[in-house]
This record gives structure tokens, C-alpha cells and sequence, in this order.
């Protein structure tokens, strides 16, 4: 009976640690690789034909469905508090204002972050990974190419600068349609929307939002990458690498909006 | 100059000994064929040589160098000497052909050694002549590897492994998925390369065809360690029960010339 309860806790202390030994040295992963993409800041030359690619990659290539996403988006977010405005306040007036610093604040930053995990990060996982298993990565080491400086730095590069892009269209494009709905629905005019936007939203929350992108667009090729470099096995660890991969960037996401937020809310008062 | 094994352990995990004590040299100019089952660690022994992989116990000499114990930075040097053809072509998806053959030609650490970078036209002209060596047509220069067959692949990494001109050449299986013709005519390559430019080769391979025909020693692996160690005649005259399987089939493909060459009886005449 004993060595029976002996075994389960065996099995359960297995089929729990197994999973957090391989998320623990992910981090490890993620660690080097950020060190190194710093120091590839300071090295010439940068690779260009590869940021440029990697841009398109990230950035044009996920406009329409963050275009598609941020428009549904759009036409929720003024329903959704203009009812619990109404619901609460008796008062719809200020839907432009509460309704614009929520998508600067939040949806308009997180849409897109989340959307770039799901369609490029899961890409980026995927590609590094198979790059490993077919050895590409080695082959690379042999031509005296820094894997790092080739695939993750450009990247890296590429996905700051496209997620702050996309981030700014992505708020755009909310607010036009949240505009449409208060206009069409709610009787609005597009000078009084506006009007009443301005008392709300400032300077600050652009430089909120580009902070936040900024930080989601350096965090999500690193994890990424990390998981494709840790890749083990064939097509089940190319699976594996990028469900891990999708799985952990959602979360430092989520994980580090929270942070953002308080340590903006901290500073900004 | 030559690539020297000492006591090489290496073990992925507790249960997975790889190389328990390995311990070889291969000397300039010559082909060593390794040869062993599946999973036995010869790919492993070969990416030992260029650092891609560490012994956990043991040293790996190139050149005198024991590359062990040098850094990312100084393998740089190493790598620079050594070509290696990997089992799978492993060539980058985002370059063309030309792209991809060319790309160790201009590389910092090649346009230093020859102290000033190659033009444009010296580059094609290379990348043309290493693509011709691999019998590949120049109208793939602009294709994309996944736009060519599985052959083709094998043949442009190859070309790439040859164009910086290594003086070490490290094969995993290179003729795998290629057709007979082609096959010949990268066992031809190894060869030259091997008797003209000196180049020295290690081949990691299943065929004993092709190592009966090109190689100068063969070695054989089996539980981690080196079960045979020698020349062509001695190969084939071993009593070794696995060499003995190797061989079965090829022995009985050998022409009357081979047979002779290695000191064999006639087909079917009883020794």
C-alpha cells in the first residue's frame, strides 16, 4: 500500500516537474537571448535585408486581421459602456471620453499584441524550431554566422517597431468605429465626440501605448525564439515548441500589461 | 594537421551513452569512412569536431588545437577551416540557391583571410564552378530551396560547404536521397578533392559501396566505442560479424577487378 502511494506521488511529482524543468530552462533561453540581442544594438552592420523582411512579416503581413479584429472591437466597446453608463450613471455623456482611454489604454494595445502572439510568434516558433531540427542552425554556426545576430535580432528589431505601428493603426481604426457606433446609435457628433475625447485623452496615453507596445513587441520574438532554439525531436517538437511558445507569450502579455499599468499608474498619478 | 580523438565521452542524459571512450586520428589528405547502425553516434562524433557539440569527458584535436576548450569566438577559426555537409541539406529557406552558395564567401572571416573581399563576378564565377562540380544546371542559381527536389538540396548544400575551400571536409551522409549517378559523382568529388587539394574527409555514411571505392580507412562503431579500425583489405577480409553484415551485400555486387584489388576469391569460390 505504501510503495503504492509511493509511486503515485512519483508519477505526479514527474508529470508536474517535467513540464516546469522545460519552462525554467526556456527561461534560461530567454535570458541569454536577450543579452545577446543587446549587445547585436552595438554591432555592425545590422542586418537590414532581414529587419526589412521580418517587418513585412510582422507587420503588413498581420494589418488585415488586426484591421478585421480592431473593427469589431471598435463597435463593441461603445455598446458595452454606453449600457453600463446608462445602466449605472443614467447619464450617456461621457461614452466618447471613457470609451477613448479604454481603447488607448488597454484594447487597442492588448488586440494587437495578442494578435502578433497568435499569427507571428506561433510562425516565428515554428520556423526557428524546424531550423533547428533540420540542423539549418548548426549549418549557420559553421558559416560563422551568430544565429542569434541572424534570426533573432532582426526580429526583434522588426517586431518593436511594426507592434508600435500596428498598435497606433490598431487604435485608429477602434476609435473610428467606436465613433461610428456613438454617432449612428447614440446620437453623437463627430466635433461633440471629439470634444469630449480630448478632456480625457492626452499626449500621455500615446507614450502609454507605445511604452506598452514597445515592451510586447521586444518580449514576444525572444519568447518565441527561445522555445524554436530549445526545440527537441521532430514534427511532435515542432508542435510542442510552439504551442509552449503561444502559451507563454500570451501570458507575459497579460503578465506584463498588469505591470505596465501599475507602474504607469504609479508615475502618472 | 589532422583531427585527433582523444578518450571522447559523451552522453545525452543518464540513459543515453553516446561515445564511451572514442579515440581516432585522421591524417591530411585522407577519406575515413564511419561507419555504424542507426543512432550508434557518428553524426555526434562528427559535429564534435566543430564545436557544435562538447564532450563531456575527452579532447577533440584540430590542427593542435584542442577544441574543447576554446570559445564561440575562437571555433570561428576552426569552423573556418572545416566544411560540413549535414544529414538533412540544411540550407536557409529565405535565400536563393546563389544566395545560399555564396554565403560563406562573403562572410567577414573569409574575406579576411584572403585580405580583401571577393567582387561580385568572382563570386558568381566560384559559386558556378562548385555548382557544376555538384553537376547542378546554372538555372537554379535564382530558385528557392524549397522550389527544388530533395536531391538538388543535398547537392547545393554541398556546393556551399565546398566554395570557401576548407581544408577539412566533415560528410553526414551525403548521398543520401541521391540517385546512383549523382551519387558517383559526389563520391568522385570527395575523392579529387581529397587527392588534389590535399583536403581531408570524414564521411559518415551506411554505404559500404561507396567506402569500399573511396575511402582509405574505414571505422567502425558499435555500444559507443570503435569496434574496427583499418584500411579497404582489411575490411573486407574481417571476420567482425557486423562488418560481415555490412559487406554481405556489397561483396556480392563487386565487380571481378574489385575482388582482386582487395585480395578476394572469386564470386562464389570457396576460400
Amino acid at each position: 500500500m505504501r510503495s503504492w502511494i509511493l509511486i503515485l506521488f512519483h508519477r505526479l511529482g514527474v508529470t508536474v516537474s517535467a513540464p516546469m524543468t522545460e519552462h525554467l530552462d526556456a527561461v534560461g533561453e530567454m535570458r541569454f537571448l536577450s543579452g545577446c540581442v543587446w549587445r547585436c544594438c552595438f554591432a555592425r552592420p545590422w542586418r537590414w535585408r532581414e529587419i526589412i523582411h521580418a517587418g513585412a512579416q510582422i507587420g503588413v503581413s498581420s494589418l488585415p486581421i488586426i484591421t478585421l479584429a480592431t473593427t469589431f472591437a471598435g463597435l463593441v466597446v461603445t455598446n458595452e459602456i454606453a449600457w453600463h453608463m446608462d445602466t449605472a450613471l443614467n447619464n450617456t455623456a461621457m461614452i466618447p471620453g471613457f470609451t477613448a482611454r479604454f481603447i488607448m489604454r488597454e484594447l487597442g494595445i492588448a488586440i494587437p499584441a495578442l494578435l502578433v502572439v497568435a499569427k507571428v510568434g506561433a510562425a516565428m516558433t515554428a520556423e526557428v524550431a524546424t531550423m533547428k531540427i533540420t540542423e539549418q542552425i548548426d549549418a549557420l554556426k559553421l558559416l560563422r554566422i551568430d544565429p542569434v545576430a541572424y534570426l533573432v535580432f532582426p526580429r526583434w528589431i522588426a517586431s518593436i517597431l511594426s507592434l508600435i505601428c500596428l498598435t497606433l493603426f490598431a487604435i485608429a481604426v477602434t476609435l473610428f468605429f467606436a465613433v461610428t457606433v456613438a454617432v449612428s446609435k447614440y446620437g453623437f457628433n463627430v466635433d461633440e465626440y471629439l470634444n469630449n475625447l480630448r478632456h480625457f485623452v492626452g499626449k500621455d496615453d500615446v507614450i502609454y501605448a507605445v511604452v506598452k507596445a514597445g515592451v510586447f513587441g521586444s518580449v514576444i520574438p525572444i519568447i518565441s525564439c527561445a522555445y524554436g532554439f530549445r526545440c527537441k525531436g521532430g514534427a511532435e517538437g515542432v508542435g510542442l515548441a510552439t504551442t509552449n511558445a503561444v502559451v507563454a507569450s500570451t501570458l507575459a502579455v497579460i503578465g506584463l500589461d498588469f505591470v505596465i499599468t501599475y507602474v504607469f499608474s504609479i508615475i502618472m498619478g | 594537421m589532422s583531427i585527433r580523438f582523444d578518450e571522447v565521452h559523451k552522453s545525452f542524459g543518464p540513459k543515453k551513452r553516446i561515445l564511451q571512450g572514442v579515440s581516432f586520428e585522421v591524417k591530411t589528405g585522407e577519406i575515413l569512412f564511419i561507419l555504424g547502425r542507426s543512432g550508434v553516434g557518428k553524426s555526434v562524433t562528427l559535429k564534435h569536431i566543430v564545436g557544435v557539440l562538447k564532450p563531456d569527458r575527452g579532447a577533440v584535436w584540430v590542427d593542435g588545437q584542442d577544441v574543447t576548450k576554446l570559445d564561440e569566438l575562437e571555433m570561428a577559426d576552426i569552423r573556418r577551416k572545416c566544411g560540413m555537409v549535414f544529414q538533412h541539406p540544411a540550407l536557409l529557406d529565405s535565400l536563393t540557391v546563389y544566395e545560399n552558395v555564396s554565403f560563406g564567401l562573403r562572410t567577414p572571416q573569409y574575406t579576411q583571410s584572403l585580405q580583401r573581399p571577393l567582387t561580385e563576378a568572382e563570386i558568381r564565377k566560384i559559386v558556378l564552378e562548385k555548382l557544376s562540380l555538384v553537376q547542378l544546371p546554372s538555372k537554379v542559381l535564382e530558385r528557392y530551396p524549397t522550389e527544388i527536389s530533395y536531391g538538388m538540396q543535398k547537392r547545393v548544400s554541398l556546393a556551399r560547404t565546398i566554395a570557401p575551400g576548407p581544408d577539412y571536409l566533415l560528410f553526414d551522409e551525403p548521398t543520401t536521397g541521391l540517385d546512383p549517378i549523382t551519387t558517383n559523382a559526389v563520391n568522385e568529388l570527395i575523392f579529387r578533392l581529397s587527392r588534389e587539394l590535399k583536403v581531408t574527409s570524414i564521411v559518415v555514411s551506411h554505404d559500404m559501396n561507396c567506402a569500399l571505392k573511396i575511402a582509405d580507412r574505414i571505422l567502425v562503431l558499435e555500444g559507443g566505442n570503435i569496434l574496427f579500425l583499418g584500411d579497404v583489405q582489411e575490411t573486407v577480409r574481417t571476420k567482425e560479424p557486423l562488418i560481415r553484415e555490412f559487406l554481405a551485400e556489397t561483396l556480392e555486387l563487386l565487380t571481378p577487378e574489385e575482388r582482386s584489388r582487395y585480395g578476394l576469391g572469386e564470386k562464389g569460390a570457396k576460400k
